[in-house]
């Protein structure tokens, strides 16, 4: 069961690059759905596991696109290494967030939301570090290492891609360990698992962390791969709710559910859609998420392997090899 | 049912297209591409611009039928820097040069990405100086934030206003002129305060309010787009502040406006390149005006006319590239656009090494009654400024 | 300066009354029924533009094309409710999905017809000073639809607390197999609650064409602006949003006059969390009422 997600997996890096290769702008637009999917990764990362909705991972998305940035700009950090530092800069700033963990609900994913505000509007202001709304212009590019130019759009692609199969990795490993049976449990009953000792508050800050940081670390990738930052486009709201979208649209408690639907929604959109209605073309795309959430309310994986079902062997105990499978 | 024929039909029209446009023997020997905003926060002045865009590809081939046709390609970049970036990247392929864009912040990287697939890139959208500083060889364009200081602060001068409250908007373009104006003015001694205002503000009357009681200044100037204008009119109506004039800089002293507003507008001050009602008096423009009628019934905006002016001056520059044989040669446009000194609707343009026109300098017009009057420099004056006025 | 400060408190708490207009369909929907409506500051705007068409093209006064905007946006809203009731699981994360997808939909929607153009209204009266004591600086609009606010939410406090219906839509909302054990048909209270929602979106979108200028592109920072005053508010309760609405005003008004509108949204937000850190569950919020 699991040479399946190796075999797309090693698709991925083969077969992807020798046939679309050429072709820049379908790369590119690959290489914006899979920045996409790393944010939806790390959100269904803190909602399925954590258990919080946010409505503001810009913030941590634009804190590491411009901890990066500056840092590979304006210091000359390498840029692998100032995107890891993006990262840590997300993460650092989730810990600013949380006080939030207190709230619940709604109430926890719009403090998230208004401190990615807060964080655009202090990006605005601070002009003598981030540039203010002028924003920086021409970020330094991913490098070239040992030979092959990382800036060319099949290496960022490589790039976006090894990411998001670490990200998957580190999910899969946090789920499968001690703490995600804790955050599991404290699903089902936050107060049970009080009582037995499991530190429930300090679980969810954990995950706010991980959550950050790789979304912080797909803003730093997005910022030197566009070489352009502004506070607007930084933390636009755009950063909150795509990918909010495409990992429900996918499947949000799913491993892969998340990555399928930022792939489906973003080709779907700015391939299919956009060719056949130049302008206004959103309104397929919102009528599309309106009739996924009618027909298929689970997301698009439960859609894609129904057909399927019927073939496996009988469902009376759920095997943990089917759960990864159903999961991956 | 409407909804899936009418994409039914889309697919049909786009699958024809495609078969004409690839089709043996196609006349077509010139290709530009236009990246511009048709959803979004810049949907308005993207789409105004694009018709400006259109009408030039289509005097084009009128003027040139039969010997050369040019074909454009627009795509929406909804206001976004990586769609304009990806929109760039799709049509790099199939286009010699691009013209296009709006907002220096999409600009910016759309224009990067021109560069590095080795492609002229034409526009009027941006004008913050970071976007010549850039060392980019194949970036130009015919307006810049200098020339909208240089004509208000050179009416300024004219007026001998003394002291001048700016109210600018917060975003990237309006902010960086809001620091030339203020410059231009210091540097003549004109005593400046400004007052940045949020993007989302629609009640001014607290910003009107400061400036009457704490600045009282002879002057009001505003630096931001329509519906801040229209707000920053309405509490100053208000508040009465006891200022000699209010004035602004782009989207202002226009046709659109004066129609939608007129209450609002009189005596208003703001840069302009046509006085309204147009009044065309050479042919090329009174061939614009026409054309512009027919294709989408109604006069030009100033938007239009940028978008208008930047094409020809690029398909020019690719006539005589092909005459001399260096159309698809890297370099090749852009060395025939650098060659470029010419009078146009907008005044003269030529291109330095930057890519920038250092002779763009705006024309100021005045709302009055239901024309706006241009009233600066006066060479281009069509008649006097009415001074000290303000709309209430 | 004791001018300025006071001139900023009157025009906030002027604008708190409109603010809490905009919010109270969000509110109403989000107590009853837990869904977040993100198209909610698109039907606004829907109404908006229906009162400029009505201004512009048939001469109608915008308060006279209240009818016509509510009438649309009723529609509307009675629309967004049988898609949101066909939502079988996890109702309230995909109704945000689903009224997100509607939000897209109409935004395009209004950008086709009405084009991307700014748009207010011309009629002069809207726009008229009007000055108290020689110190309180306003429009007649802004007085117009600050007391629209304060009726309508009085009316609508009113409304949930004696009438019958509204007694029912609470009890729907607390308890929906309790509800309808006592003979009270959830679906029928639900979509009075939508109906209510669009009336009240449809005189904000008027509020909004008159007050303000429109734009295609306002609809989701309407959107923010009456989520954010319904969790402050603490759910579901009404008086809490005229509250938290005039706190907002209040705050963004003095922030302006103290120091500079490009600091406005910060106070705003930075206010926000700082309730919200004291007070978890909003400012009129029991602790048993969070969902």
């Amino acid at each position: 069961m699991r040479a399946f997600p190796i075999a797309i997996v090693a698709a991925c890096y083969l077969v992807v690059p020798v046939v679309l290769g050429s072709n820049d702008y379908i790369l590119s637009l690959v290489i914006a759905a899979l920045t996409l999917a790393a944010i939806a990764l790390s959100w269904a990362l803190l909602g399925n596991l954590g258990g919080m909705v946010s409505f503001g991972h810009a913030a941590f998305f634009g804190v590491g696109a411009y901890t990066s940035a500056l840092l590979a700009k304006d210091l000359g950090v390498p840029v692998f290494l100032a995107m890891l530092a993006g990262g840590a800069g997300a993460a650092l700033a989730s810990v600013v967030t949380m006080p939030a963990l207190r709230l619940r609900g709604p109430y926890f994913a719009l403090a998230i939301l208004a401190y990615a505000q807060i964080f655009r509007i202090l990006a605005n202001q601070m002009t003598g570090v981030t540039g203010g709304a002028g924003g920086i212009l021409s970020i330094p590019p991913l490098p070239t290492v040992f030979g092959f130019d990382f800036s060319s759009k099949l290496g960022a692609y490589l790039v976006i891609l090894t990411l998001l199969v670490l990200g998957i990795l580190a999910y899969k490993a946090i789920r499968d360990s001690y703490w995600g049976l804790a955050l599991k449990a404290m699903h089902d009953s936050e107060d049970a698992t009080r009582v037995i000792g499991v530190p429930s508050t300090r679980l969810k800050a954990a995950m706010l962390v991980v959550s950050a940081f790789m979304a912080g670390v797909a803003g730093a990738f997005n910022a030197h791969v566009i070489g352009f930052l502004e506070p607007d486009y930084a933390f636009a709201g755009t950063w909150s709710v795509i990918p909010v979208v495409a990992a429900i649209f996918g499947g949000y408690r799913t491993l892969s559910g998340p990555i399928l639907g930022a792939l489906v929604i973003y080709l779907l959109d700015q391939l299919l859609f956009k060719t056949l209605m130049p302008q206004g073309h959103q309104i397929m795309f919102g009528v599309l998420l309106g009739a996924m959430i009618l027909f298929s309310p689970s997301g698009l994986l439960p859609l894609l392997t129904k057909p399927f079902a019927r073939f496996k062997p009988a469902k009376r105990t759920p095997t943990p090899e089917k759960r990864h499978a159903a999961a991956a | 049912m409407t909804f899936r024929s009418r994409s039914l039909a889309c697919t049909a029209a786009a699958a024809l297209a495609l078969l004409l446009s690839a089709g043996p023997g196609s006349a077509t020997d010139f290709a530009i591409g236009s990246q511009i905003a048709m959803s979004g926060a810049l949907a308005r002045v993207g789409m105004a611009t694009n018709e400006g865009v259109t009408v030039a590809v289509e005097m084009f081939n009128r003027a040139h039928q039969g010997r050369h046709s040019v074909k454009l390609t627009s795509i929406d970049d909804e206001s976004n820097p990586a769609k304009a970036v990806s929109a760039i990247e799709r049509m790099a392929p199939d286009v010699q040069a691009f013209s296009g864009g709006y907002g220096s912040n999409i600009i910016g990287p759309a224009s990067e990405t021109a560069e590095r697939a080795g492609k002229v890139y034409m526009t009027s959208g941006g004008v913050a100086s970071e976007l010549v500083k850039r060392g980019l060889t194949n970036f130009f364009r015919i307006n810049n934030g200098e020339g909208y200081s240089r004509a208000l602060v050179g009416l300024f001068g004219d007026l001998d206003i003394k002291s001048v409250a700016i109210l600018h908007s917060t975003k990237d373009a309006t902010q960086e002129v809001a620091h030339q104006v203020e410059d231009g003015l210091v540097g003549r001694g004109v005593k400046v305060s400004t007052h940045a205002f949020d993007p989302a503000i629609s009640d001014f009357k607290p910003v009107l309010h400061k400036v009457k009681v704490l600045d009282e200044p002879d002057a009001i100037v505003m630096i931001g787009y329509e519906n801040d204008y229209v707000g920053i009119l309405r509490a100053a109506r208000v508040m009465q502040p006891k200022v000699k004039l209010i004035s602004g800089v782009w989207s202002l002293a226009t046709g659109k406006m004066a129609n939608d507003f007129p209450e609002l507008m009189q005596n208003v001050v703001g840069t302009s390149t046509l006085p309204y009602p147009v009044a065309f008096t050479d042919p090329e423009a009174q061939e614009f005006a026409k054309v512009y009628k027919e294709l989408y019934k109604k006069a030009p905006d100033y938007l239009g006319v940028f978008g208008y002016v930047q094409t020809k001056l690029l398909l020019d520059a690719m006539l005589r590239a092909d005459e001399a044989g260096t159309l698809k040669q890297p370099g090749g446009i852009a060395a025939e656009l650098r060659r470029t000194a010419t009078e146009t609707l907008i005044g003269p343009v030529r291109f330095d090494e930057r890519g920038d026109n250092p002779e763009f300098t705006h024309r100021m017009g005045q709302h009055q009654g239901k024309q706006v009057v241009l009233v600066w420099p006066e060479k281009a004056a069509t008649g006097p400024v009415k001074f000290p006025a303000t709309p209430w | 300066m004791s001018e300025l400060v006071l001139q900023s408190l009157y025009a906030g708490l002027l604008a708190g009354g409109y603010y809490a207009l905009i919010a109270l369909g969000l509110t109403l929907i989000f107590g009853t029924m837990k869904v977040i409506n993100l198209a909610h500051g698109e039907m606004v705007l829907l109404a908006a533009y229906i009162a400029y068409t009505a201004e512009s093209v048939y001469g109608i006064n915008p308060v006279l094309a209240i009818p016509l905007a509510v009438a649309a946006v009723v529609l509307t809203s009675v629309m967004v409710y049988g898609l949101v009731s066909r939502i079988r699981q996890d109702r309230e994360l995909n109704s945000l999905i689903l009224t997100f997808g509607i939000g897209i939909v109409l935004t395009n929607f209004v950008l086709m017809v009405w084009s991307a153009d700014i748009r207010s209204t011309n009629v002069p009266w809207f726009n008229e000073p009007v000055v108290i004591g020689e110190a309180f600086y306003s429009t007649s609009a802004q007085v117009l639809f600050f007391l629209a606010g304060l009726g309508l939410t009085a009316a609508l406090w009113w409304w949930l607390g004696r009438s019958w219906y509204g007694r029912a839509l609470r009890a729907v909302a607390s308890n929906r197999n309790a509800a309808m054990l006592m003979g009270v048909n959830p679906r029928t209270t639900e979509v009075i609650s939508f109906v209510i929602a669009g009336l009240l979106a449809g005189i904000a979108g008027v509020a909004l064409y008159t007050v303000a200028v429109i734009h295609p592109d306002l609809g989701h920072n309407l959107t923010i602006k009456a989520f954010v005053i319904t969790v402050l508010a603490g759910l579901g309760s009404i008086p809490g949003v005229l509250v938290g609405a005039m706190l907002i005003g209040v705050a963004e008004y003095m922030t302006i006059t103290l120091a500079s509108s490009a600091l406005q949204e910060l106070t705003g937000m930075v206010m926000f969390l700082l309730v919200l850190f004291i007070r978890p569950s909003g400012l009129f919020g029991s602790r048993g009422r969070v969902g």
